[in-house]
């Protein structure tokens, strides 16, 4: 209980911070709305000139595309910013005021991960259902409450898989704060907003089970336009159980070797 | 304007090995933009498989997104970002105060920054080329024509990033527009798909608008895409462009000069 009225004092305190830029409203409604316009284009333009591609036709890419702008919506909304807040550029860890958080009387990890939030976000993921709402009207067949609760929980699995990473990249920064990790990550979870059908045979078993970016997106994607086996769903889940205690592990081992810079 | 071209090269020496002190984070920043052409380049070949798509064969499309990612690479322009910061933050005072055209300054982050960059981007696109048996059918005039091509969408990109980072004389949010641009040289510049692949609507628009110019025409001309008339055409476009530009810079610039009242120093 407390954990959840601590979420809404840290919704409420985010909320009050975004208002007093107003001008970045307009500024991120165009991002929003560029990054959208270039997914749908994107794919518009390669199945302009074919088909389907491996298996992958238009309407079960446009889903995969669904998934990737919420996932990142959601991503955007809560994980990026605290996370940012905590290992970022000119985070708490540079500026040595994690001492402070350090304090505070709740689980450390709980506290970076829910701290922020940029409420505007949730125009993306208003964006991202809007992709898939209509991917799944294009996929023509009905789905069944098992195509529902699939998608669900392998949506589920790949954020929590996300996380998992997204906490593991910033746990680096207690071995050295100049490893920008999760750079290097944002540019590869590009890849996600394609389903991973359409990257050669190599290339997709390192997206799906090495750096899991097509994990993310495809496996979910594909729960709505063809149904997932039960293996593959608790193969899923259970990896994506294995990487989140990975990462809580790497977390804890970071505070350990955490040297205060300040005071 | 100054021409102090010693000063100059001292400038354009100093910054070299200050960017190469920060190799790492330059890396960084270089293989972000491999992404989306290296994105696209697997797409289009796993679409292509063993037949052709628009003409191009999957060894074809690999020769051109590999060209494209050095074009890309070669012709990027940072003064899109740092030259609006210079004057947002008021370090132009200094600038001014220098012996030499500002222009100096810019040039030697530039061509520093692109030296780093390439001996990241260089081996990359060396060892794809080895992995993915690109199908590079040079002739003659795509050799010969390729280089002219090249230095022209660099100067264009180059001139085009600047004039339009000088926005940030009159308006404190230019970024706007930039991420517009953004968009545009993603879809019509040839990265998502080569020129001739785009559906009609937004190839007319890539012959007409400046983007493709910067970046896909020079990968068109060396893979061979392009007859005759099409190269033709592409240069007269090229230099077009460019002379716009250029005049559309010193309009700016000095309007610009003029009315900046500077903040700190």
């Amino acid at each position: 209980m407390m954990h959840l009225r601590l979420i809404r004092a840290f919704i409420s305190a985010s909320a009050q911070e975004e208002a007093a830029y107003r001008a970045n409203f307009y500024i991120s409604l165009l991002h929003s709305l560029l990054n959208f316009a270039t997914g749908l284009l994107g794919l518009g333009i390669i199945y302009g000139q074919v088909q389907t591609i491996q298996g992958w036709d238009y309407a079960s890419a446009l889903a995969v595309l669904g998934v990737y702008l919420t996932v990142s919506a959601l991503r955007g909304l809560m994980m990026g910013p605290s996370l940012d807040a905590l290992a970022g550029m000119d985070g708490e860890v540079w500026r040595g005021a994690f001492d402070f958080t350090l304090l505070r009387p709740v689980r450390t990890q709980f506290l970076v991960s829910v701290r922020k939030w940029r409420l505007f976000a949730l125009f993306d993921l208003l964006l991202g259902l809007l992709v898939l709402g209509t991917a799944v009207t294009r996929l023509n067949h009905t789905l069944s409450l098992y195509h529902i609760a699939a998608f669900l929980l392998a949506l589920a699995a790949g954020l929590l898989a996300l996380y998992a990473i997204l906490l593991a990249a910033a746990s680096l920064v207690f071995w050295d704060p100049g490893l920008m990790v999760g750079w290097v990550f944002d540019s590869v979870f590009q890849m996600a907003r394609y389903p991973v059908g359409l990257y050669p045979g190599w290339l997709r078993l390192v997206l799906t089970w090495i750096i899991p970016v097509g994990f993310i997106t495809s496996i979910p994607a594909a729960a709505l336009s063809e149904g997932l086996s039960w293996e593959l769903l608790g193969v899923s889940l259970a990896f994506a159980l294995v990487l989140a205690a990975g990462a809580s592990w790497l977390f804890r081992a970071g505070l350990r070797r955490y040297a205060s810079a300040s005071s | 304007m100054n021409h102090n071209h010693q000063g100059g090269l001292a400038l354009i020496r100093a910054t070299w090995l200050s960017w190469m002190q920060h190799r790492s984070f330059f890396f960084i920043l270089a293989f972000g933009w491999m992404m989306q052409p290296l994105i696209f380049m697997f797409v289009w070949a796993t679409a292509a498989g063993d037949q052709t798509i628009g003409g191009l064969t999957r060894g074809e499309i690999v020769a051109y997104y590999l060209t494209l990612i050095l074009v890309n690479q070669i012709t990027y322009s940072q003064t899109n970002w740092t030259v609006g910061d210079l004057i947002r933050g008021g370090d132009m005072n200094r600038l001014l105060l220098l012996p030499m055209s500002p222009l100096y300054n810019t040039l030697a982050s530039e061509l520093a920054g692109k030296v780093v960059y390439l001996t990241f981007v260089l081996p990359i696109v060396l060892l794809l080329t080895l992995l993915l048996k690109p199908a590079f059918n040079l002739t003659a005039v795509s050799l010969f024509a390729f280089l002219p091509a090249l230095l022209l969408a660099w100067l264009l990109r180059f001139l085009w990033g600047y004039a339009l980072a000088l926005l940030a004389f009159w308006a404190a949010r230019a970024d706007a527009l930039l991420a517009v641009q953004d968009a545009l040289v993603f879809l019509l510049a040839g990265q998502a798909a080569p020129t001739l692949l785009l559906p009609p609507l937004l190839r007319t628009l890539a012959v007409i608008l400046p983007f493709r110019y910067m970046v896909g025409f020079p990968a068109e001309v060396l893979t061979g895409q392009l007859n005759g008339t099409q190269l033709t055409a592409g240069f007269v476009a090229q230099i077009g462009w460019l002379a716009v530009t250029l005049l559309l810079y010193q309009v700016m610039w000095r309007r610009g000069v003029r009315q900046y009242t500077a903040v700190g120093g």
